[in-house]
């Protein structure tokens, strides 16, 4: 209800374009914290609850939305019911919330975060609190993360590719709106890389563009699925492996990260010019718009 | 209309447009430019509306207004008495909703009468999840505990539209699972700008969901009508439709007071429909007459100078036979009017009344009234539209004030300048003015008393005005210290 | 109509078959089914949040309530209110309509501010929420943030806020948040260390009886404590008719409400309906701090007037005492009326307690003890009561149940009378038994509030209304020859 006490606690929400692998970059990403010794907490906002899952090893824990429909009320709900604790002390908790085209999920997050206030899941302890966030900002409930008292550093997760450009100048916007307000503050892009072209210089070109940094690179590679086929990160799987460092370079980064902005996101018309530069966009043909390749 | 032209001393167009200038003086710009169209002083001769209506409420003025589930539940589905209405979303709507409206109601609760709270009670789970599968649940269980239930509406609350539940598809479906009409109404309060567009909501539904699903067993009559926009407060239905029924006319079914759904249903095959209350419910008339044919009048029966004009147009429509009826009716009334005027009018004569009321009686009482002497000195709605505001101005007096959707500030405001005898309005404006020292009437709820529909209710009427204008009690709240 | 589908005809359902059902709604079958429901609530006696949200928003100076959403909401709950108190509760709406939905609220809040401030210049604006925001998540830190930036809120004026969500908890939830937010707001920098204004502070719970909150006063003033009840409605709900009309009429002074942080002592008399705020208080406030029951009957009201005195340090006085031999005696000579009684009781939990306590005392029996909304906690509580008790063997507690299961079970299970608001009636009129409005609300009779229940005076009213009905009934029930002069 209102803001939190001061403490050396530093709230952050990831957000990208469904699919992006906020969730498997989140995880990771934490576990690379946990490694180096903090305590965090990571809150799943998002219906589908695959947020701990790798920290956790589990298939699903019980998310606090469940639990409620179980139980009737949130009044009846315990803390221990719903919060879990994995890798490297790890408290994980999922909001959960319904299957798509049902309901009201953006409620979902808003309860579940409402509950853990309410019953002290905030404890002076944690270091960090991490909420993964669905895709978009599609509604005020995916936006009580970044609410005043709550996360105030927001990383986006993004690639080279086309659409996953335009979520995070999108989720800029967004955030730009709560930044006037509130204290909220773009944090840096966080480039999980799909090997496009020029995917590293793109990436950072949008950073410089929206303000910001591409705070790490991460390349892609097929340890991260391997980890995840046992349900863990690959810093738990696999310590040594240079994957696994990537990860513990990008915890560090955000550990020491002091760059926080007001994001200064793009127009449509500067967007394509950006993706024009590098060659992922071409310029636009008015005569092919809407032209399908076989009638082309 | 070959009205004469009514005058009020000291109220002149010149200073009801002062009043008005004067007590915007406190708004800030923005609100002052949306709330001056509203408020205006009446042109009698022109038969033209006063003010702009039904346009969104400025936000923080304090009005009157409710909203569209308020319109849909309290007004149109609320008084059908064989039917279950379930208020589908959190408690609180439903609650409130809840016996305030006084739309009596024959029959035994429970059992062929539902005037309880139903309920989905929704919880944050079912705001997360939906709550289609509740409704299901519920509809079943409303089925089995209340057989005799002829039917039930399902009216969305707020968040049911919000969360973008399907209560159609699931109301569908339950009505072919259990055999039973399951009518879905899609009345969320955050609709439309105040109750209004949830009776024209529920209008439509009843359009689309009842209106010619059923057909009366006996045969059928001339004289056969319907009793529309009667909600039977305190009683009305039974007084206007047994002087309906005395001047020989069938009142087949009633829209909604003390209703029965399948009366209802079967009403497209009446002669007549017989609207009171024209706000609320003027687009099944209209729909009836495209649809059906049935040609429809508005009538008004408060006082006996409207009753008597407005019987006599009813007869018009028929033959002789009724038209004689009329006359013996008239005849029969006169006489006992006469005695009650007499009674009171001496203690009334002049006495000034200022009229908000929702959405008929601001301009349909104004006879009534004057019939005891009373001059109407301001009146307004709550949710009125431009034909409202057209048809009262032949009967309001010329250049008296005329507002819509006052605030309370407005209507304080204006009560102090014209210091009326007597206010008619409804419970949140009560006690503001009778900590006033001002004599006030519920004119929503009638005040807990009623009918004052009818000869019956004219009685009533006189007696409650009486009562309220001249109760010793007033004498005492100067403090004598 | 088309010509091949067979027409339906109005049907009538028979007399007989109406007789049959209406017998059938008060067997123990029935009984059975309507227990059985699952989905369907009906005829709950509580309802939503902001409901008590208002009532607590009216009962600070100058205070005006705000309903952030629908309007609709905002008259239903005034509406509510005029009716249970006849009195005026002015308060506004920011009238959210579909583009707010749509767009979330912030234009709405502002515009709202902007203009309620100007027309009706309170000196704190109280805004609590209905569905809407709550389900768009309008972000009310931000809002109110951003219009204190542009300028709409004037310097200095408090504006408490309240996320009331209706579909969660009920109207005493949404006073616990409403006041919690509002003594946050005006307490915000207020503690001095070292300072203690020498008062108790009292917290009452959410209580519609203006009655009750005179009666804590004169009770603090035989005492001679000095007092602040955190949410005065006695001025606000029960105000003279002197022929002006004032839109804040009464209620905690602002001020007292801030130097409240410093007090000597805060007492809360609704552990269920001001739980939240207690415990923030015990964090905050300076001085001691205890949570007791509702004082309803001699043991609860014996509790408070021991806990007044401890935190004042002040002996009981003389007056008190008498005053408590008073009521006892009004209670021994009336005992034979209500002994062994039977009484079917619902309402909140704070209240609910404190019936169960007062009939026990009596030597009558709570039988049916029924609370749609309540908890395990609740439960619990009220359990150990009856077991302390040899008259409260037998007595069942029913959480989570409506007025239609009560409905049933005192068709089917009789009882002498029921307690608890005028939503009760109905089946008061189908069992043929008298209710005793003690609850909220009460729309039905007058002046009810103005009596309190609370305190030895409370258990006079209460003997006083219970024993003279059920004496009033055996006078008009009774044979004629059994007819006789005493009583």
């Amino acid at each position: 209800m209102w803001p939190q006490k001061e403490n050396t606690m530093r709230q952050i929400a990831i957000y990208g374009k469904g699919g992006i692998g906020k969730s498997t970059t989140t995880q990771n990403t934490v576990a690379g914290l946990a490694y180096l010794g903090k305590k965090v907490m990571i809150v799943g906002c998002d219906p589908k609850a695959d947020s701990t899952r790798l920290i956790l090893h589990a298939k699903a824990q019980n998310t606090v939305m469940d639990l409620v429909r179980e139980l009737g009320t949130v009044e009846d709900l315990e803390l221990e019911d719903v919060m879990k604790v994995g890798y490297g002390d790890t408290k994980c908790v999922e909001s959960g919330g319904p299957e798509p085209g049902v309901g009201c999920a953006g409620r979902g997050v808003i309860t579940a975060i409402n509950f853990l206030e309410e019953n002290g899941a905030y404890t002076d302890d944690l270091d960090f609190v991490f909420y993964d966030v669905l895709g978009d900002v599609v509604c005020g409930g995916f936006a009580m993360p970044i609410r005043e008292g709550k996360a105030e550093e927001i990383y986006i997760v993004c690639s080279g590719e086309m659409m996953a450009m335009y979520a995070a100048n999108n989720i800029a916007k967004g955030i730009l709106k709560y930044a006037t307000s509130g204290k909220v503050r773009l944090a840096g892009l966080i480039c999980n890389a799909r090997k496009t072209d020029k995917e590293f210089e793109l990436v950072s070109a949008l950073a410089a563009k929206l303000g910001t940094q591409m705070i790490h690179f991460v390349p892609r590679d097929n340890q991260v699925q391997r980890a995840e086929m046992r349900r863990m990160t690959v810093i738990e799987y696999s310590p040594e492996h240079p994957q696994a460092q990537e990860y513990r370079n990008l915890a560090e980064k955000i550990l020491n990260n002091k760059m926080l902005v007001i994001p200064t996101p793009l127009e449509m018309e500067e967007l394509e010019d950006l993706l024009m530069e590098f060659g992922i966009m071409e310029a636009e043909d008015e005569s092919v718009v809407g032209v399908a390749e076989a009638a082309a | 209309m070959s009205h004469p032209i009514k005058k009020i001393e000291g109220i002149t167009k010149e200073s009801t447009e002062e009043l008005i200038a004067k007590t915007l003086e406190v708004y800030p710009e923005k609100a002052k430019k949306k709330r001056a169209p509203h408020l205006g002083a009446n042109d009698q001769a022109s038969g033209c509306a006063a003010v702009k209506s039904n346009k969104k409420t400025v936000p923080g003025v304090m009005s009157a207004r409710g909203c569209a589930y308020a319109g849909a539940k309290g007004v149109v589905w609320g008084p059908i008495r064989d039917m279950v209405h379930v208020s589908h979303g959190p408690v609180g709507c439903g609650w409130y909703s809840w016996g305030t409206r006084r739309n009596l109601m024959t029959g035994k609760l429970g059992v062929d009468q539902f005037a309880m709270q139903f309920t989905s009670d929704f919880q944050e789970k079912d705001i997360v999840y939906g709550g289609d599968k509740k409704l299901k649940q519920l509809l079943i269980e409303a089925k089995e505990l209340f057989p005799l239930a002829k039917g039930i509406s399902v009216l969305s609350e707020c968040p049911v539209g919000l969360i973008g539940d399907d209560i159609n598809q699931t109301s569908r479906q339950a009505a072919k699972d259990l055999d039973l009409p399951i009518i879905p109404c899609n009345c969320e309060g955050f609709r439309g700008v105040s109750q209004s567009l949830g009776h024209h909501i529920s209008n439509d539904t009843i359009r689309d969901y009842i209106i010619g699903t059923r057909e009366f067993s006996e045969p059928e009559t001339p004289y056969d009508i319907s009793l529309i926009g009667d909600y039977n407060i305190g009683g009305d239905v039974w007084s206007a439709k047994a002087l309906l029924e005395e001047i020989g006319l069938n009142v087949k079914s009633v829209w909604t007071g003390d209703g029965e759904l399948e009366k209802i249903a079967a009403t497209h095959t009446v002669k007549l429909n017989l609207i009171h209350c024209y706000r609320s419910m003027n687009y099944m008339c209209k729909v009836m007459e495209e649809k059906f044919g049935i040609p429809w009048l508005e009538f008004n029966f408060f006082g006996p100078t409207k009753i008597r004009e407005s019987l006599r147009a009813i007869g018009e429509r028929f033959d002789q036979n009724i038209q004689d009826k009329v006359e013996q009716a008239i005849a029969k009334y006169d006489p006992i009017m006469q005695a009650i005027v007499d009674e009171y009018r001496p203690r009334l004569e002049g006495k000034k009344v200022m009229l908000l009321v929702g959405g008929l009686r601001p301009r349909h009482t104004i006879g009534a009234y004057e019939d005891l002497g009373m001059e109407c000195v301001g009146s307004g709605y709550e949710f009125a539209h431009n034909d409202d505001y057209e048809r009262t101005s032949p009967e309001m007096p010329d250049a008296t004030v005329v507002y819509d959707d006052p605030s309370e500030y407005e209507f304080e405001k204006f009560a102090h300048a014209l210091k009326p005898d007597l206010i008619g309005s409804g419970i949140k404006e009560k006690y503001v003015f009778q900590k006033m020292g001002i004599p006030f009437r519920q004119m929503h709820s009638w005040d807990y008393s009623g009918p004052y529909h009818g000869y019956q209710g004219f009685s009533v009427f006189a007696r409650d005005i009486d009562m309220a204008v001249n109760s010793p009690t007033w004498k005492l709240v100067e403090s004598p210290f | 109509m088309s010509a091949e589908a067979a027409v339906k005809y109005v049907t009538e359902t028979t007399e007989a078959e109406k007789e049959r059902v209406a017998a059938w709604i008060n067997t123990e079958e029935y009984k059975e089914l309507n227990f059985k429901r699952e989905a369907l609530v009906i005829a709950p006696p509580h309802t939503c949040q902001p409901l008590g949200a208002e009532l607590v928003a009216h009962a600070f100076e100058g205070s005006l309530p705000f309903v952030h959403g629908s309007q609709g909401c905002a008259s239903y709950y005034r509406s509510t209110l005029n009716r249970h108190f006849r009195d005026p509760a002015p308060a506004v709406s920011d009238s959210m309509t579909e583009d707010g939905a749509v767009f979330g609220g912030q234009n709405n809040l502002h515009e709202g501010l902007e203009n309620a401030i100007a027309i009706y210049k309170p000196k704190m604006v109280s805004i609590f929420t209905s569905c809407m925001p709550e389900i768009i998540g309008d972000d009310l830190v931000a809002f109110l943030k951003n219009a204190r930036n542009k300028g709409i809120i004037p310097e200095g004026m408090p504006v408490p806020f309240a996320n009331t969500p209706s579909f969660n908890g009920s109207h005493i939830h949404g006073y616990d948040a409403m006041l919690n937010s509002i003594l946050h707001t005006l307490t915000e920098g207020k503690k001095v260390e070292g300072r203690c204004t020498g008062k108790v502070n009292l917290i009452p719970g959410f209580d519609a009886n203006t009655g009750n909150f005179r009666e804590y006063k004169r009770l603090f003033a035989e005492f001679g404590v000095p007092l602040t009840i955190l949410g005065d409605i006695s001025d606000v709900f029960d105000s003279p008719c002197d022929g002006s009309y004032h839109t804040y009429p009464g209620g905690t002074k602002l001020d007292d409400a801030a130097d409240s942080i410093n007090g000597k002592a805060t007492l809360s008399l609704g552990p269920y309906s001001g739980a939240k705020t207690f415990a923030w208080l015990k964090d905050n406030y300076s001085g001691k701090h205890a949570a007791i029951p509702m004082p309803l009957g001699i043991a609860k009201t014996d509790e408070l007037i021991k806990k007044i005195s401890e935190l004042s340090g002040k002996p009981v006085p003389e007056s008190i005492k008498n005053e408590r031999g008073r009521a006892v005696d009004a209670m021994t000579d009336s005992h034979q009326y209500m002994h062994g009684k039977k009484f079917a009781l619902y309402g909140d939990p704070d209240q609910l307690i404190g019936y169960v306590s007062f009939l026990l005392e009596m030597g009558a029996i709570p039988y049916h003890i029924l609370c749609s909304k309540g908890s395990k906690k609740v439960e619990k509580e009220i359990q150990a009561l009856l077991d302390a008790s040899m008259y409260g063997a037998g007595c069942k507690i029913y959480m989570g149940k409506d007025l239609w299961h009560m409905r049933s079970l005192v068709m089917t299970d009789r009882v002498d009378a029921m307690i608890g608001d005028t939503h009760g009636k109905f089946a008061c009129r189908d069992a043929g038994i008298p209710l005793f409005r003690f609850g909220f609300p009460i729309f039905d009779r007058v002046n009810k509030h103005r009596y309190p229940i609370i305190g030895y005076q409370g258990v006079i009213n209460m003997v006083t209304e219970i024993c003279n009905k059920f004496i009033d009934i055996k006078d008009e029930t009774c044979e004629e020859r059994f007819f006789e002069m005493m009583r």
